[in-house]
């Protein structure tokens, strides 16, 4: 109890760490040191070995090439290239420096996508230069191998493709902005029967096409953002659905996703503009806590000088 | 108290007869103040509300909200998103304090009010004469120098000096614990203040008689103010349970800062900036805090404070309920707590032999051989010589409880003869009363003689010696004997028997005169000498006899471990008599007198180990050393204290607790209220007990039985127990609460329980398991084992923090991370992706972060997928909790000896704790709110999988709010199903 405990209280510590009598360190003898610590050794090893065990064998139940559940993942979410930190894209067109990582980041993005990584035969497969149905390749399992990958031809960005023009229009104060969905394996994303499509992209109308549309986010905005240019397969402005479904990077390893670039010609400078772009599908839903959940938004600062 | 000697043995202040002059009064009033206690400065309430927020784990709970705040200014600081994650947690702490608090506020704040409503809100009145003129005025305006009246019934409204008595007799049981009505009268008979017969006390009972008196002292500094301001001054003891739960701090505190420290330094050395780091440390520091502990230790106390109120002990402070289980030592009042405080005839002693009257409350004892004629007799006198009688309208009570106007023994006799021969009234009515000499101390008898149709009669009844020097002839079995001298020394051996009792004898003898021997109006002093050449009937003896309950509650005292010492103002021989009665001298035991008369040798030369039992007076107390009481105290375990004063008290329950032992003491009078208060818990009487001593207890027995204290020990030793269930149950849960953390930190994985998850466990799902575990019945009986040493057997010992921490914490930790590493893999995160993942992971710009599959997740995806993983873990520490909580059901016992279902309360908090969990995990908006997420249930396999992909316009999901498109399926498997846990509490590694 306190009150005979406050006595003798520094002594008790000393004593309690080394007590020379009974050879004892922190209470204990070495050999019960050594015991104690043996059976936790077991104790824990025991443990670690079922958990590892278990997982070994959760491991077994799910599949190589596809996810057990994906309800987590799916919709998809819509992301651009560039990526940019706080979704903002501001540089000044007469200074190659202010826009230069915009431009490596594209570059790189699109180097999978050149003529010349698309060559072997193997691999790629031509889907032609209209959108059609969705390719489906079988089971998700590799007893046929490998699955093939359709070729997206980076000329189809024409203006964005960084062939022509290797700063990807930033140097025109036109910017290019590399839009794609989100892979997920055997996702088909359903285009939008006609009669349901929205006004704005009404005219993008095909039934294989998923079409992106970029609009400003607010209205005020709508005058600002000027002229935008849709690049995309065969001059589609959307997604064509015969490069779905994916079939997992163990299946696919060099499955190239389709793209859309989007530029924007005639953006007013010294002024944010926020631009929202949107893919329409069935069911590419949107959310307002995940904003981008099929659409994403992203802040245009082009300075003059 | 040299102001009441020179008070004693001088002459009066003022001339007597006239009294006070008002104005002189009025003076001395304004001078000394009101003639009342002050009650004792009551603890203002703000205080008390404080003193509810500051023990050891509140201190804790304290500290640990600021470090959240710290840590969240550090963040905020930093512009951290998610840093109000260390907000909540400093409000749900500070918020489980202040409600716990509120909660242990008002628990004692009702008990305060029972308390309360014993007390007599009626002014007391005082008869004073001052200006030569009687008045009624209220006892608090007395002054010193008054004069002032008493008569039976009163109380006495100061202390006062007699000056003129008639058969005063005052009831000094509350100051001093003699249940003998004291007789009061001018002379000066002791220099002892208490002890001397002319000073009567300030809230004494005057039982007969009249008085008057001068006014020594007023308010506090009469004698039973200084007692009660003697309390004010002795400090209050912790409670062994708020010692216990300071080691228990401190326990948590070291491990906390120990953990804190030692990932401080591994995320230095990760290289993890230092700000971050200490962020790091303080988080672990707090996730250490078990916050749910506090509110669970209440609850559990109240609970049992409520189960021990339906049993008549009124707990004033919850942590007392502890304490009376882990007494080891109760240090009793005799009179009306192991006694039933008023006289009854013990015992008779006629045709040479010793008959053993029925001393139960309820009359419901054996009774004694009634048939023969001297019985008759002595009945007659019994009922014939007494000048009690019942208060009228009380035909209906029984007849112990009846109301009687008279003196104690009186009192005795009367009921006696009531039970035994039947209505005294009219026994009286047959033989009416000619002529009475009451009793007065230089005759110490009282005779009547009563018209008996022919003759007359004459009973005689008084201290034996006295009435055999009236008695020639003696009765034996209705025939008169003559009185020879083996009758004589018969008749000294059954007086010296019963009085060596500690009983009080008185004899009874009666003769029959020739019809007008004695006629009406005869002078009563005359009547002596009619009694002459009488003839014995019999000795009657009285005690106050113990309750019946006792002796039973003593012997369970006895095989609990704990010691009875009864510790009494009384009368030594009285005090062992009684001691003996009720078992807390135990048959055979024999105190160092009997040993020495036994074996013929002096005193001195006793080997005090031969004897087990030691009566010990207060006058041989005042000349012992502390060393020497210690001594005692230890060399014989049966110890009777008697003739003791406050003080000494005090000084007893001091010396115990030096020998380390845990003390109840248990008492009425305002004298007792020092040791009450000194105490490790003060037992105050509920009915005879006074303002002061329920003011200085912790605990109150509303019907003054020793039986309740036995009561209040075995729940409190159960309270205890389960307490430590409790405690171990929500102390295990702290590792699987702080493991995700350190494998964040050190792993880099995905944060896999979330801080507004883990306070979901601590203070919503967990509580009702863990204060179910307070209903849990005793294993085996834990009356039979000995107090916990408070040295040895703590709260929570290493043992049971290393079981709980790194045995099953263990475990649940492991389930917990199983559960977690199978919700990511089976979303697309294998485990070894995850480790290292973390930055990426939780990089806000990051829309496209690749999966095992290839798959890419926007931020917020991966957001409701940390979600996911938060309510897995949580639903595994549920269950994992749930095993906890039947591993945690027996200490002892196997579980199923202990029955599965047997504590109901227990099943229904598993199934609340069920039905919480689903509503956290279903109820929609949940994961936005709250962090939970719908987890599927568990899918049997072959089952066709659902459809990964719903469309718009398939039937309307449940759960369509939610942004989580579908919500059915699995629950995590459980790896570890561990109902069976092969090591039992009590096993320590060695």
């Amino acid at each position: 109890m306190a009150r005979g405990k406050a006595k003798d209280g520094d002594g008790n510590w000393k004593k309690f760490i080394w007590n020379s009598e009974k050879k004892e360190l922190l209470g204990r003898t070495g050999g019960s040191w050594f015991k104690i610590l043996l059976f936790y050794v077991i104790f824990y090893g025991c443990l670690a070995g079922i958990f590892i065990g278990t997982i070994q064998v959760m491991l077994l139940t799910v599949s190589e090439f596809e996810p057990k559940y994906q309800d987590r993942v799916a919709p998809p979410g819509l992301t651009q290239i560039p990526q940019v930190q706080k979704t903002e894209i501001t540089f000044t067109a007469s200074d190659p420096k202010s826009f230069e990582p915009y431009v490596k980041n594209l570059e790189k993005f699109l180097k999978d996508y050149s003529a010349d990584q698309q060559t072997e035969n193997i691999v790629f497969q031509d889907c032609g230069d209209i959108p059609t149905d969705y390719k489906e390749r079988g089971p998700y399992n590799d007893a046929q191998g490998q699955k093939k990958v359709c070729k997206f031809k980076r000329e189809w960005l024409e203006n964005c493709s960084g062939i022509n023009d290797p700063t990807f229009g930033y140097k025109d104060g036109k910017p290019c902005i590399i839009v794609k969905l989100n892979r997920i394996i055997g996702f088909k994303p359903k285009a939008l029967v006609n009669e349901s499509l929205p006004p704005e992209v009404m005219a993008k109308y095909n039934p294989y096409l998923i079409p992106v549309h970029c609009a400003a986010k607010k209205e005020d905005d709508a005058d600002k953002i000027g002229t935008v240019e849709y690049y995309g397969m065969g001059g589609y402005p959307g997604f064509a659905l015969q490069y779905y479904p994916y079939y997992g990077k163990l299946l696919q390893p060099r499955y190239l996703q389709p793209l859309v670039a989007v530029q924007f010609t005639n953006l007013t400078y010294d002024m944010e503009v926020r631009v929202e772009c949107r893919a329409y599908g069935e069911n590419i839903q949107y959310s307002d806590k995940d904003r981008f959940q099929g659409r994403f938004d992203i802040k245009f600062d082009i300075k003059s000088s | 108290m040299t102001s009441i000697n020179l008070l004693t043995s001088s002459t009066p202040l003022t001339p007597p007869m006239p009294g006070l002059v008002e104005a002189v009064a009025a003076e001395r009033l304004l001078r000394d103040g009101p003639n009342e206690l002050r009650p004792p400065r009551g603890t203002p309430e703000c205080v008390k509300f404080g003193r509810q927020l500051a023990g050891g784990l509140q201190c804790l709970m304290w500290v640990a909200a600021a470090i959240c705040l710290i840590a969240y200014g550090v963040q905020e600081g930093e512009g951290d998103r998610g840093s109000s994650d260390n907000l909540y947690l400093a409000i749900a702490l500070i918020a489980v304090v202040v409600v716990t608090g509120c909660f242990g506020y008002y628990q004692e704040f009702k008990s305060t009010n029972i308390i309360a409503s014993f007390k007599n809100l009626v002014p007391q009145q005082a008869t004073v004469i001052r200006e030569g003129d009687k008045l009624q005025i209220n006892a608090n305006e007395l002054v010193v120098g008054d004069l002032v009246e008493i008569k039976g019934g009163d109380r006495v409204p100061a202390d006062i000096r007699i000056i003129s008595a008639q058969g005063c007799k005052v009831d000094n049981s509350s100051l001093t614990g003699e249940s003998e009505p004291q007789t009061r009268s001018p002379e000066c008979t002791h220099d002892s203040p208490l002890e001397t017969r002319n000073i009567a006390f300030f809230s004494t009972m005057c039982l007969e008689g009249t008085a008057m008196g001068l006014v020594i002292n007023t308010g506090d500094r009469t004698i039973i103010g200084r007692i009660a301001s003697l309390a004010s001054g002795v400090e209050n003891e912790k409670t062994p349970i708020a010692i216990e739960i300071e080691h228990f701090v401190d326990i948590i505190a070291g491990l906390a800062i120990f953990f804190g420290a030692t990932f401080f330094v591994v995320a230095m050395v990760i290289g993890y900036p230092f700000l971050r780091a200490m962020v790091f440390f303080m988080a672990i520091v707090v996730a250490y805090v078990p916050e749910g502990l506090l509110a669970t230790v209440t609850v559990c106390l109240s609970l049992t404070a409520k189960r021990l109120a339906r049993k008549n002990c009124v707990v004033k402070n919850l942590e007392a309920v502890e304490t009376l289980g882990s007494t080891s030592v109760i240090c009793s009042d005799k009179t009306g707590t192991l006694t039933q405080n008023r006289m009854t005839v013990a015992h008779l002693w006629f045709d040479n032999q010793i008959h053993t009257a029925d001393t139960t409350e309820d009359q419901s004892g054996q009774s004694f051989d009634q048939s023969s004629e001297t019985w008759t007799m002595l009945s007659r006198v019994i009922t014939l010589c007494n000048r009690a009688q019942f208060k009228p309208g009380q035909d209906n009570v029984p007849v112990p409880k009846r109301e009687v106007i008279g003196d104690a023994s009186e009192t005795a006799l009367l009921k006696f003869a009531e039970v035994t021969v039947g209505s005294v009234a009219e026994a009286r009515g047959r033989f009416p009363k000619v002529a009475e000499l009451p009793f007065n101390s230089t005759n110490k008898f009282q005779l009547s003689v009563h018209e008996a149709g022919e003759r007359q009669l004459l009973v005689l009844k008084g201290a034996p010696e006295r009435v055999l020097e009236r008695c020639s002839t003696v009765l034996l079995k209705g025939q008169e004997l003559a009185l020879d001298a083996q009758w004589r020394e018969a008749f000294e051996g059954a007086y010296a028997e019963l009085g060596g009792r500690g009983e009080r004898v008185l004899g009874f003898c009666a003769c029959w005169l020739p019809a007008g021997t004695v006629a009406a109006g005869t002078d009563p002093e005359e009547l002596p000498e009619v009694a002459v050449g009488l003839c014995f009937a019999g000795l009657v003896s009285m005690i106050d006899p113990p309750r019946a309950t006792v002796p039973q509650a003593v012997l369970k005292c006895r095989t609990a471990g704990i010691r009875v010492i009864m510790v009494t103002g009384d009368h030594p021989i009285t005090a062992k008599a009684i001691a003996a009665a009720v078992g807390i001298i135990s048959e055979g035991s024999e105190t160092p007198e009997e040993v020495a008369a036994r074996l013929r040798v002096p005193l001195e030369r006793v080997d005090p180990r031969q004897a087990r039992a030691r009566v010990v007076t207060g006058a041989e107390l005042a000349a012992m050393t502390p060393g020497t009481l210690e001594g005692l105290l230890r060399a014989h375990p049966e110890m009777v204290f008697a003739r003791t004063s406050p003080q000494q008290k005090l000084v007893i329950v001091e010396s115990c607790q030096r020998l380390g032992a845990i003390v109840a003491v248990t008492g009425d009078g305002v004298n007792d209220s020092p040791a009450l208060k000194k105490a490790d818990i003060g037992v105050a009487m509920g009915i005879a007990g006074s303002d002061a001593a329920k003011n200085a207890a912790d605990m109150i027995l509303l019907d003054d039985n020793f039986a309740s204290i036995v009561t209040g020990v075995e729940q409190g030793r159960l309270i205890f127990d389960n307490l430590k269930k409790s405690i171990a149950y929500t102390l295990t849960k702290n590792i699987p609460e702080l493991t995700p953390y350190l494998i964040y930190i050190t792993a880099s994985v995905p944060l896999p329980l979330g801080c507004i998850t883990i306070l979901f466990i601590e203070l919503c799902t967990d509580i009702f398991p863990s204060v179910s575990l307070a209903y849990e019945r005793a294993e085996s009986d834990i009356m039979h084992l000995k107090p916990r040493n408070p040295r040895r057997d703590r709260l929570v010992n290493e043992p049971l923090a290393a079981y709980s921490y790194f045995q099953i914490g263990a475990i649940q930790s492991f389930a917990g991370f199983t559960d977690y590493f199978v919700a990511m893999a089976q979303e697309g995160w294998w485990p070894l992706l995850c480790l290292g993942l973390r930055p990426r992971w939780e990089d806000t710009h990051e829309q496209e972060l690749q999966d095992s599959y290839g798959q890419e997740w926007t931020f917020e995806q991966r957001h409701y997928q940390q979600y996911t993983c938060y309510t897995v873990f949580f639903i595994s520490i549920e269950m994992c909790q749930i095993a906890d909580v039947l591993i945690r059901k027996t200490r002892r016992l196997s579980l199923f000896q202990q029955g599965l279902f047997r504590n109901r309360i227990l099943v229904i908090a598993i199934v609340f704790q069920v039905s919480i969990g689903c509503f956290l995990c279903y109820c929609p908006g949940m994961p936005n709110v709250f962090n939970f997420m719908p987890i599927r249930w568990a899918r049997t396999p072959g089952s066709p999988p659902p459809d990964p992909f719903p469309m718009p316009g398939s039937p309307p999901d449940p759960l369509v709010d939610t942004p989580v498109p579908f919500p059915d399926a699995w629950v995590p498997p459980d790896p570890f199903p561990d109902t069976w846990v092969p090591f039992p509490d009590t096993w320590v590694p060695s």
